[in-house]
């Protein structure tokens, strides 16, 4: 088998995992993850292609918004860190 | 996000001792502030109780463990308040140099804790081996660097060693030279007033309210300084102006930065005065008697604001009750009011600009 | 121009690979004869893409042991020193006299009145021997890919980067691009460790880091943008071979065509400056502020997982002060031309390498001496700083270099 092929088949299965496990994953910290995962196999793909500019921007770009689309996540949700009695404990 | 409390201590670099400061933030504003004190409480005022007046005196050295001197001086006034005795003119002389000796050495322990909160691990070493040469000096004077145990109810231990007083004029000249340096490592640096100009504001009303005192509410623009308006020992023949912030930002970290700065220039310039209108020779104690009765009172500047004491002797050779009232215990309970609505960095250039001495604000 | 002492890291790694493995292939040549399938072996090992393959090995070895045990080492050793020098002390003094293996351990000599180089070595021993802790509630997986993440994106730089015209481990077109975004992956490990680790400390460090990178990789990426403008490309070499030329001479000196003079100059300030937030120096380190946060995001790391996060800081700093040299200031490029002949090979007596590090280790100490002499910054201002003041500087810098390549400067 051709390995460009091997390479594009191995590359599409972990992106289309990682961005199942985007969305399915209870975790947010995982979720970034897998986030970031999906893009960088994208850029992967596009490495096979024999583009590496976009490759790389892919990388500079997300590498800068995957934290971003964390942080926002984060401020979102209501998760408690720390699990303590409650949040609004010591008056 | 909700927001949540963040413990900042007992242990953390940020406290410069045994407390703990809840904040509780919302992002990286402070919303809600609430310090927990009482991690060194050692019942000072109960322990006063069993000893003997003159031993007291070990004790309350230990109360502030960067400014010791001036509390046993404290307490050695309110005994003597109490006794009715009249300390000796060079005695009390002897007093105030000791006294503004400490309170520069006290200051410089300050400004050096001041500089790491606020990431300039520079301003610590620097101001520590000025610290140094201060410490030296009340070494020579009393023969210990921390707990001098140097007051004595009716006096001083000792009298000046020999050249004191050209040391600590060499001292002196040496000093401000590096008061200069600092000013250009602090005040002209652009970041620093970044930091703290402001930044934890109390108006001079609030300051007034929560009984802030000292450097603290001269900040605020309130000229009150015992040494000044209350004067002991020989403060009424010298002449100094109380540090008091009269820019227009009143009550925030630079101007408490500021006050508290330049009142180690105006320490200096009262030694220079001191040891030119000491009388050079004469009595520097006198005897004590073993019981008392009645009740003595006295309030001093201490480096961090008033510190006051009230003995009750009920004709025993003990104290019968004491009370200190210790300016940082008094501060303290006013930091949620600077704290609310800075950001969470800002916490450490409030809280390092009070001066925090956890010995005497837990006792 | 001064040469490379390194005239192809590849090649020369290529000639040492090949010596060894010719003596394994001889060594079972030799074995051979008794047990014949180990004659396939040998002659397999000494096989060109075996030995290709083994050099690729050696030479990200060569690199990973001279970025990190010389000059990750000597980068912490001169800032210890210097910043103790700046504070008026003498800093580390342990000598080499105080190792405890015999022909050291020598009872006349002192043993803390040295140079105390060692000390860091020292430091690294003890991380090592530590416990490695991870906090009850910790998203362990995550806690434990954290400091790999930055670690290995940190080492990545140093596959571009190069320490001279040859001294290089690969030579991709878009080196500058590939560089940059070896950079800019480190934060997200930063926040993954910010969250991971269930505290509320590193959380915020984390978030901090977060804010922290919008504010300085825009200008940061912006000010690049600007060079291009005037090199016309992402090749650090062809940015460095750009650079060599004379601009103006001056009696007996001959001013080089710097980027740093020209129209680059403003963008060279806004760089630098985003830079020292990248390389997350004191009046930028705010996502590990020690004095609130404890130690940020590192806060709940212990052992050699601390080490790497710790010590990777000063590999960053010499990468940053590396990319810095050779986007403005000329790269390796050096004044001595003169080479000396031995047997044959031509050794240059200043090499491009030790122009390229004179420059790197200059730029560091600067660093350190800003770093050492002013406070921290809050977080809402270095994101002013970042939004108001750098971005449109870079832009401005944008608008510099478009101007000065249309008249042809």
């Amino acid at each position: 088998m051709d390995w460009e092929l091997v390479a594009f088949l191995v590359l599409s299965v972990l992106e289309v995992v990682g961005s199942i496990l985007v969305v399915t994953n209870k975790r947010l910290v995982r979720a970034a993850f897998w986030l970031a995962m999906t893009l960088v196999t994208i850029g992967g793909i596009y490495l096979l292609f024999g583009s590496e500019f976009i490759f790389l921007i892919q990388i500079l770009v997300y590498a800068g918004t995957v934290p971003i689309l964390f942080v926002f996540g984060l401020m979102l949700t209501r998760t408690k860190i720390m699990d303590e009695p409650s949040t609004e404990e010591g008056t | 996000m909700p927001g949540f409390w963040i413990n900042m201590g007992p242990q953390h670099p940020m406290t410069h001792g045994l407390w703990n400061m809840k904040v509780k933030i919302d992002g990286e504003t402070i919303t809600d502030a609430k310090p927990e004190i009482g991690y060194l409480h050692r019942g000072y005022e109960k322990i006063m109780e069993v000893r003997e007046f003159q031993k007291n005196v070990v004790l309350t050295d230990r109360l502030c463990y960067v400014s010791s001197l001036t509390w046993s001086h404290a307490y050695c006034l309110a005994a003597e308040k109490m006794m009715g005795l009249e300390v000796p003119v060079r005695g009390q002389w002897i007093r105030v140099l000791a006294l503004e000796i400490q309170r520069v050495a006290s200051h410089l322990m300050w400004l050096a804790a001041y500089g790491p909160d606020l990431g300039l691990l520079t301003a610590l070493l620097w101001a520590l081996r000025e610290r140094e040469l201060w410490l030296d000096l009340l070494q020579l004077l009393t023969g210990a660097r921390m707990n001098q145990n140097y007051p004595r109810i009716g006096g001083v231990r000792n009298d000046l060693p020999e050249n004191f007083d050209g040391m600590c004029r060499r001292v002196i000249t040496h000093f401000e030279g590096k008061l200069d340096e600092y000013e250009k490592l602090l005040h002209d640096s652009k970041i620093f007033h970044l930091r703290t100009l402001g930044v934890g504001r109390i108006s001079a009303e609030d300051a007034i309210n929560w009984g802030v005192t000292g450097p603290n509410l001269r900040a605020c623009g309130v000229n009150v300084d015992l040494r000044r308006l209350d004067p002991y020992e020989t403060y009424d023949e010298l002449d100094f102006e109380a540090q008091v912030w009269k820019g227009s930002s009143a009550g925030d970290s630079y101007a408490r930065f500021v006050c508290r700065f330049n009142e180690m220039r105006t320490s200096c310039d009262i030694i220079l005065q001191v040891l030119e209108k000491m009388p050079t020779s004469g009595a520097y104690r006198t005897k004590e008697p073993r019981r008392a009765e009645g009740d003595g009172f006295a309030r001093t500047e201490d480096s961090r604001g008033e510190a006051l004491f009230y003995i009750l002797g009920d004709g025993d050779d003990r104290p019968y009750r004491v009370k200190i009232r210790s300016p940082i215990f008094c501060s303290m309970a006013a930091t949620p009011l600077m704290l609310r609505g800075n950001k969470l960095a800002d916490l450490v250039a409030i809280l390092g600009s009070i001066d925090v001495c956890v010995g005497e604000m837990d006792k | 121009m001064s040469q490379p002492l390194v005239p192809d890291l590849f090649a020369t790694c290529k000639v040492l690979t090949g010596a060894i493995l010719w003596v394994v292939q001889q060594i079972l040549l030799a074995l051979g004869a008794v047990i014949p399938p180990l004659k396939d072996l040998g002659n397999w090992l000494a096989s060109d893409p075996v030995v290709s393959a083994v050099t690729w090995l050696v030479v990200m070895t060569v690199m990973l042991l001279w970025a990190v045990l010389i000059n990750l080492l000597t980068m912490m050793w001169v800032e210890r020193k210097f910043y103790s020098r700046l504070q008026d002390r003498y800093g580390i003094m342990v000598s080499i006299w105080s190792l405890p293996i015999w022909p050291f351990n020598r009872k006349d000599r002192p043993t803390h009145k040295g140079w105390g180089y060692l000390q860091n070595v020292a430091d690294g021993m003890k991380l090592l021997q530590k416990e490695n802790l991870t906090p009850r509630g910790a998203d362990s997986a995550m806690f434990h890919m954290a400091p790999v993440l930055i670690a290995s994106s940190t080492l990545m730089i140093f596959v571009a980067l190069p320490w001279s015209s040859g001294f290089v481990v690969a030579k991709p077109d878009l080196s500058l691009l590939f560089i940059l975004a070896a950079f800019s992956i480190a934060p997200f490990g930063i926040l993954i460790a910010g969250w991971s680790a269930n505290n509320k400390y590193t959380l915020v460090g984390g978030m901090r880091a977060a804010a922290q990178l919008m504010a300085y990789e825009i200008p940061l990426i912006l000010c690049v943008i600007a060079l291009v403008f005037t090199t016309g490309s992402l090749d650090v070499y062809e940015i460095v071979a750009q650079q060599e030329r004379t601009l103006v001479t001056l009696g007996p000196l001959a001013i080089p065509a710097w980027n740093l003079f020209g129209p680059q100059a403003l963008g060279a300030v806004v760089f630098a400056v985003a830079m020292m937030a990248e390389m997350e120096r004191i009046p930028f380190d705010i996502p590990e502020a020690e004095a609130e946060l404890v130690e940020g995001w590192t806060t709940e790391y212990s052992g050699m997982r601390f080490g790497l996060l710790f010590g990777f800081k000063w590999l960053r700093m010499i990468a940053g002060a590396g990319l810095i040299s050779i986007l403005y200031l000329g790269g390796w490029t050096g004044p001595v031309f003169t080479v000396v002949q031995v047997a044959g090979i031509p050794v240059p007596i200043i090499p491009e390498e030790v122009w390229f590090m004179l420059r790197v280790y200059l730029l560091s100490v600067v660093f350190i001496w800003i770093s050492w002499s002013v406070p921290r910054i809050r977080i809402d201002q270095i994101l002013q700083l970042g939004w108001k003041r750098l971005i449109p500087l870079s832009l401005l810098a944008i608008l510099l270099a478009a101007g000065a390549s249309l008249v042809g400067w």
